[in-house]
């Protein structure tokens, strides 16, 4: 992201303690441990962060840094693996003392827990190595660091524990940034995004920006799509995993590890059988599957005989995949279009049934039958003769919205404007 | 009513209001009409094609049973509509309530596409028409007697409705485009007759939609229908034939959602044109054959777009293969 545009978690960043949103108790501890060890006490020499990502750890040590007038030497521990790469960082925080004129330094070692398995044992030796001898405070972060090969790490460490940050100080946070771009947000907004983080400030934050940066108002409707985002990325796998199986196990296996609903996978297939099999045997064969697939999905609701499920299932994972006769093909996956157009037809739709339900009235007839035998006359009459219409839809009592559907905008300002002659005469 | 008369649907306009002015149909209203005189009604069933007269029968029945006080004795359900048989139930017990207005001592209960039911609803509804005996007669209308289960057809006195003849019919289409002074010509009446298949409903539906044009004629009337009907579902069916099956499917969305037909609507139609399609004679039994087939998944389905998008799929297949 170039200057102009800078992540929002850095344009915000707190520069004070009291700008840093929960975790109050911790970073009071921290601060009290990190005096006591500038001015010499017997304290631990190193301090131990703790806790989910995106809740202010590392922020702690930055901020710190800032008050306390230290220079922050940072690294990250993959960074720390010999006792040469310590020496050379020990080096480093003694040599330039100078430099920026500050009086002291303190070294922080970010995700010690990201170290794993015998390549990084002779890291972890270094860490405690570079605690041992280091005459400046460190400071190390962590996820998890109860795994037993951190214990002699954990022995030398003041630990401090940090918890997910409450979903109501998020929402306060983001206000403040949604305040200073000038951005009109929902209150149920923020709280969704709020909500979906788990008290992860910094992905809220993100999340945030994702969705708001550049507009003027946030709703609702504006974040929803987060969680869409979210189950497409898996929607994706489990269509891959089903139309590159090898075997009707595997078709299975990649619907069962979803936790995505069945119904929806079954609009992705849907979806996405064009774009899968270009081959019109391969096509033909893959829709015979999803269509017995439905019959199957028709009697389990029908009877409510759940057990059914299994073959509902059977035939849209390995009967979709067994249709395959080449080999797999990498397909870019697309959401339903469906589902879309539903959505946004859901409107007139309804407007619709309305319009069929006054002429069912009318014309003794059903909903059903007036849709079918009714509408596409009355459409045509629309379309063509304005002052026909305009006596039918009088006689109907439509809306005006009623008449635009059928008669397109334009025409239906001109059948409108008649129908208010008619009555004024 | 009378002052926006002549901008009603005619279909409504010219709904005849007595028996005497229903065409044809004479055996079924001269039996009718001895029920009115002698003001003892059974419960009956109204069964025949679409557009022959069923629903305006019973409204004339209706009107000549209780003249004035007909709205207030009459209720009117279309069994498609009601949420379910529990529905119907609670209306009818409502209405059965109270007394019948007027020297007629029963209402009428006017219950519409009655073959729509599910065998099990009709059941339920054989109890209900027994419950309210007293009070109500039910006429109940169908497309087909068969569909009605047994216990209720024996209950009935049961009139089958004749297709109307296309002279019949021509000469209703005659007598409201000379009322409406609408310039019909001979080409026009036969198109109508043509795409009315012996539905007066479609007859006249067909005429003011093409009145609204100026002159009928021919021409006139097949835009009409070209807006209504077959033209699109046959380019649905050829796109599916020559293998562009993502386009056949955008159109099948098209006309299920925004023309808002119904999955059985398309495969009906589907079926009725698979016979003019371009293709060797043998080829479109077959087609015929997979059309049924999808028909019949459709009432065991779920999802109706899904058992169409496989009828398309398949007819891309098959046209791949008569290459």
């Amino acid at each position: 992201m170039s200057a102009r545009a800078p992540l929002w978690v850095n344009k915000y960043k707190p520069k004070r303690f009291d700008e840093i949103i929960g975790n109050r108790s911790a970073i009071l501890e921290f601060r009290a441990w990190l005096k006591r060890r500038l001015k010499g006490a017997n304290v631990e020499k190193a301090a131990l962060l703790w806790g989910p990502p995106g809740v202010g750890k590392t922020l702690t040590v930055e901020v710190a840094a800032k008050e306390y007038k230290l220079e922050l030497i940072q690294m990250n521990a993959s960074d720390v693996r010999t006792k040469d790469q310590v020496m050379r960082i020990l080096g480093m925080a003694s040599q330039y003392v100078s430099l920026t004129g500050r009086k002291g330094k303190i070294i922080l070692v970010d995700e010690v827990d990201g170290m794993s398995g015998t390549e990084d044992r002779g890291g972890l030796a270094a860490v405690v190595d570079l605690i041992d001898r280091s005459r400046f405070p460190v400071v190390l972060t962590a996820n998890d660091p109860w795994d037993p090969k951190f214990r002699s790490l954990r022995e030398k460490c003041k630990m401090i524990r940090y918890d997910r940050v409450r979903s109501s100080s998020i929402v306060s946070y983001l206000k403040k940034i949604c305040l200073a771009e000038g951005i009109l947000a929902d209150e149920r907004a923020l709280k969704f995004i709020a909500d979906r983080s788990e008290g992860d400030v910094r992905s809220a934050v993100n999340d945030l920006q994702a969705v708001a940066q550049g507009r003027k108002k946030l709703t609702l409707e504006d974040v929803k799509w987060l969680a869409v985002r979210d189950r497409q990325f898996n929607a994706f796998d489990v269509l891959r995993g089903i139309f590159a199986a090898k075997t009707c196990r595997a078709a299975k296996i990649a619907l069962a590890q979803s936790t995505l609903d069945y119904e929806m996978i079954f609009q992705w297939l849907h979806e996405n059988l064009p774009n899968q099999y270009k081959n019109p045997l391969e096509l033909a064969e893959a829709y015979e599957a999803l269509s017995r697939a439905d019959v199957f999905l028709g009697r389990t609701k029908r009877t409510q005989a759940w057990t059914l499920l299994s073959y509902v299932i059977d035939l849209m994972t390995a009967g979709v995949s067994m249709a395959r006769k080449s080999p797999y093909r990498f397909t870019k996956y697309q959401f339903p279009e469906r589902l879309r157009i539903l959505s946004k037809s859901k409107e007139i739709r309804s407007l619709r049934n309305e319009l069929c339900a006054l002429i069912a009235q009318k014309c003794h007839i059903s909903r059903r039958g007036a849709s079918s035998e009714y509408l596409p006359y009355l459409k045509f009459i629309f379309e063509h003769n304005p002052e026909m219409a305009a006596g039918i839809a009088r006689w109907l009592q439509m809306s005006e919205e009623m008449i635009s559907y059928l008669a397109g905008w334009e025409k239906a300002q001109q059948i409108i404007s008649l129908m208010r002659r008619r009555k004024s005469k | 009513m009378a002052a926006d008369a002549s901008m009603m649907l005619w279909t409504e306009k010219y709904r005849p209001r007595l028996l005497d002015e229903i065409v044809n149909q004479r055996e079924v209203i001269e039996r009718i009409k001895q029920f009115v005189k002698s003001k003892n009604i059974p419960h009956m069933l109204f069964a025949g094609p679409p557009g022959t007269g069923k629903t305006t029968t019973a409204l004339a029945l209706a009107y000549e049973l209780y003249g004035g006080y007909w709205r207030q004795n009459v209720l009117e359900l279309n069994a498609s509509d009601e949420r379910g048989i529990a529905t119907i139930r609670e209306r009818v017990k409502d209405y059965a309530r109270t007394m019948p207005i007027g020297d007629v001592p029963y209402k009428m209960i006017i219950l519409d596409e009655a073959d729509n039911m599910t065998a099990d609803a009709q059941q339920a509804l054989r109890r209900t028409m027994e419950l309210y005996t007293r009070t109500c007669r039910f006429i109940l209308i169908a497309n087909y007697s068969s569909k009605i289960i047994e216990p209720i057809q024996s209950r009935c006195a049961i009139f089958r409705f004749q297709p109307l003849s296309d002279q019949d019919i021509a000469n209703r289409i005659k007598y409201i485009a000379e009322k409406e002074g609408v310039d019909l010509r001979e080409d026009g009446l036969k198109a109508i007759l043509y795409v009315a298949e012996g539905d007066l409903r479609r007859a006249i539906n067909t005429l003011q939609a093409a009145a609204a044009l100026g002159v009928v004629d021919e021409k006139a009337v097949f835009r009409v229908v070209g807006k209504a009907s077959p033209v699109e579902i046959r380019e649905m069916m050829e796109l599916a034939l020559r293998g562009q099956f993502v386009k056949a499917r955008e159109k099948l969305r098209e006309l299920m959602i925004t023309y808002g037909l119904s999955g059985v609507d398309i495969v009906r139609q589907m079926h009725r044109e698979v016979f003019a399609l371009k293709i060797p004679e043998e080829a479109k039994v077959k087609l015929a054959d997979k059309i049924g087939e999808i028909n019949f998944r459709m009432v065991e389905g779920a999802d109706e777009e899904i058992q169409l998008s496989a009828l398309l799929a398949y007819f891309s297949l098959f046209g791949s293969q008569l290459k």
